[in-house]
């Protein structure tokens, strides 16, 4: 591992371009199987030699045989002609003692190494081919009896010699043979293995090579990789640390810059959401405490503190009243929705009953499920356990549920729904209105989302009602969704993890 | 005997409606501007109730609670502390304070008198 990052490291450095580097790899390989062909060429033309060898051994070796088959038919002949003292018969001889000659001469030729054997045969041919000629003269002039007699005590004994000397060479030649056998099959095995181990340090090689180079590329592509998955999720604090001096070094530097860059934008960005939000909370503080004035004020005329009203005008400032009401409604929903999103809507966690809630919740919404006649249904499983949370927060965002149920529900019922599984309270509301289709069911969840905008002002809503009711969900540590049809109605759900022990607000 | 009440606000409209609600129902009323008015008031007019508006500059409404709760002559009169749009944590915070009881704004003039006359039937 020390050995893989040490190369791997060191081939980062390489000051040169991913291509050069390729390219070096690929031409390092090509290199290789070169010189592996040259190393089976040379290997090749051993054998070859080799094989040469020993087809010359075989012809000498031949030759040999000849020389010693030709010197032993010659002494039959002689004898025999010296037998029978026939003439034609000691021609024939003397031409084969002739060719006996041209096989000494090819014989010369053939073995360069025992050249002074040779030169002994040649010797004692020679004066074999003397005492011969002598015997034949002796017998063509009648003295067969001294012609047999030079022959018995010259030619034979040189015969004898010349017979043990061809034996010898053919023996020496047939040595030579075994031992070129012998060489060949070594040179083949020890070629075998250069091969071998060639072909095999040229794959290890190469292989080495290959994960070498990949691995100074992939590792910095996964440094980046990761670099930029912790970008995605808005870490700009960190940078890509990368050995290579290549085109990924330079990609890592500017993975990094722009990840500074980012991290400035973002920044940037967060103080101003930050501004506005704090711009948000501030206005709508302003604008609530003359708001608050007027409804006072209102109010107060309507109970007749400053005097008897008319009917006319106590009918308009019901009508003030509503509006008024109306307004401070968006401007606290703005308010709350400015807090969570500046991250400063703390939850006041204490210990709360689910049933609490959803009971205030209901005694809150009678009267409007009343005006239009519509059915308030609970349904709360036995046994609730006490959970952590802010009670407040929780019933604010139930009767936001509530409401828009009776708000957008004309006949019919509302029913809620409240049991635990899994160790999470899970609450529905369910009503038999007209049903939000799939497409809208994610965007009304967003910030003055209805499903018709136009509702808003109809239904009295703020539009806001849903999102701050999911907020106050999820800082809970819980989760919203809506299952609804068009034409079916509609039934929110959301589950809140039971905390039965004091918990510091959402993590 | 008329019940009298003092109301720290540092809100001219706010003591206005206060005090035409109050005195229309008749009982007798003091108005303070700052926190340390009212708790000066507190000690020389000695009310039957205080209504104490939370935020105020300077002496803010939990720290004139707070001195009003301490001076043992005082501690027997009531407090409704009033605050701002119900921010989490006042409630606990007004309690810790030693207030009585709690309207969070926007109040309607005749919730408050509800909870007055819980203190003072």
């Amino acid at each position: 591992m020390r050995l893989r990052s040490l190369l791997v490291g060191l081939v980062s450095r390489v000051p040169a371009r991913v291509r050069t580097k390729l390219l070096a790899a690929f031409l390092t390989m090509v290199v290789l199987l070169i010189v592996l062909g040259a190393v089976g060429l040379r290997v090749l033309s051993g054998v070859n030699q080799q094989t040469e060898e020993l087809i010359k051994l075989q012809r000498k070796i031949a030759a040999y045989r000849q020389v010693q088959h030709d010197t032993t038919t010659q002494l039959y002949g002689v004898t025999s002609a010296l037998l029978f003292s026939d003439t034609r018969k000691l021609d024939d001889a003397l031409r084969q003692l002739n060719q006996f000659g041209y096989d000494l001469d090819r014989l010369e030729f053939v073995a360069k190494d025992e050249v002074d054997l040779i030169a002994q045969v040649r010797d004692d041919y020679n004066q074999f081919i003397n005492v011969m000629t002598r015997v034949v003269d002796m017998i063509r002039s009648g003295q067969v009896a001294a012609a047999r007699e030079v022959q018995l005590k010259q030619a034979e004994p040189l015969a004898d010699r010349l017979e043990r000397l061809t034996n010898q060479l053919v023996n020496i030649a047939e040595a030579d043979m075994v031992a070129g056998i012998d060489a060949s099959e070594q040179a083949y095995a020890t070629s075998q293995w250069v091969v071998i181990a060639f072909a095999l340090a040229s794959v290890v090689l190469a292989l080495g090579l290959g994960y070498v180079i990949s691995w100074s590329l992939i590792e910095p592509v996964t440094e980046i990789d990761a670099r930029l998955r912790q970008i995605a999720a808005g870490d700009f604090t960190q940078r890509v640390r990368v050995a290579n001096r290549d085109e990924l070094g330079a990609l890592a530097d500017n993975v990094n810059h722009t990840s500074e860059q980012l991290g400035r934008l973002y920044q940037q960005l967060e103080t101003a959401s930050r501004h506005k939000s704090e711009f948000l909370a501030n206005t709508s503080h302003e604008l609530r405490t003359p708001l608050n004035a007027i409804l006072g004020y209102t109010e107060l005329i309507q109970d007749g503190i400053y005097g008897d009203v008319p009917e006319k005008i106590r009918e308009i400032l019901a009508r003030v009243q509503s509006n008024g009401r109306h307004l401070l409604g968006l401007i606290n929903d703005v308010l709350d929705l400015s807090k969570i999103e500046a991250g400063q809507m703390t939850l006041s966690i204490a210990a709360y009953s689910i049933k609490e809630v959803v009971h205030t919740v209901l005694t809150a919404a009678e009267s409007l499920a009343a005006e239009k006649k519509l059915t308030l249904k609970i349904t709360i499983a036995d046994d609730l356990p006490l959970s952590q949370g802010d009670e407040r927060r929780l019933t604010q965002a139930l009767l936001n549920l509530v409401g828009n149920a009776i708000k957008f529900t004309e006949a019919g019922e509302v029913a809620v729904h409240a049991d635990a599984a899994d160790g999470a309270f899970r609450i529905a509301v369910a009503d038999t209105g007209p049903g939000i289709a799939a497409d809208d069911q994610q965007r009304i969840f967003e910030e003055f989302q209805q499903v018709d905008s136009s509702s808003t002002r109809k239904k009295g809503g703020t539009g806001l009602g849903l999102s701050i009711a999911k907020k106050i969900i999820e800082l809970h540590g819980g989760r919203i969704w809506v299952e609804s049809e068009l034409g079916r109605g509609s039934t929110f759900r959301f589950t809140l993890p039971v905390r039965p022990d004091l918990w510091s607000g959402p993590a | 005997m008329t019940k009298r009440i003092l109301v720290v606000e540092d809100q001219e409209d706010n003591r206005r409606i206060v005090r035409d609600l109050l005195e229309s129902v008749g009982f007798e009323l003091k108005e303070a501007a700052t926190g340390d008015a009212g708790v000066r008031l507190a000690e020389t007019w000695r009310p039957d109730l205080i209504l104490m508006d939370i935020q105020m500059p300077v002496l803010d409404g939990y720290a004139a609670t707070k001195l009003i709760k301490s001076n043992a002559e005082l501690r027997h009169i009531p407090i409704i502390v009033i605050t701002s749009y119900a921010l989490s944590g006042d409630e606990a915070k007004a309690r810790e304070a030693g207030a009585d009881a709690y309207v969070a704004k926007p109040f309607s003039p005749r919730q408050l008198l509800a909870m007055i006359r819980q203190f003072l039937p």
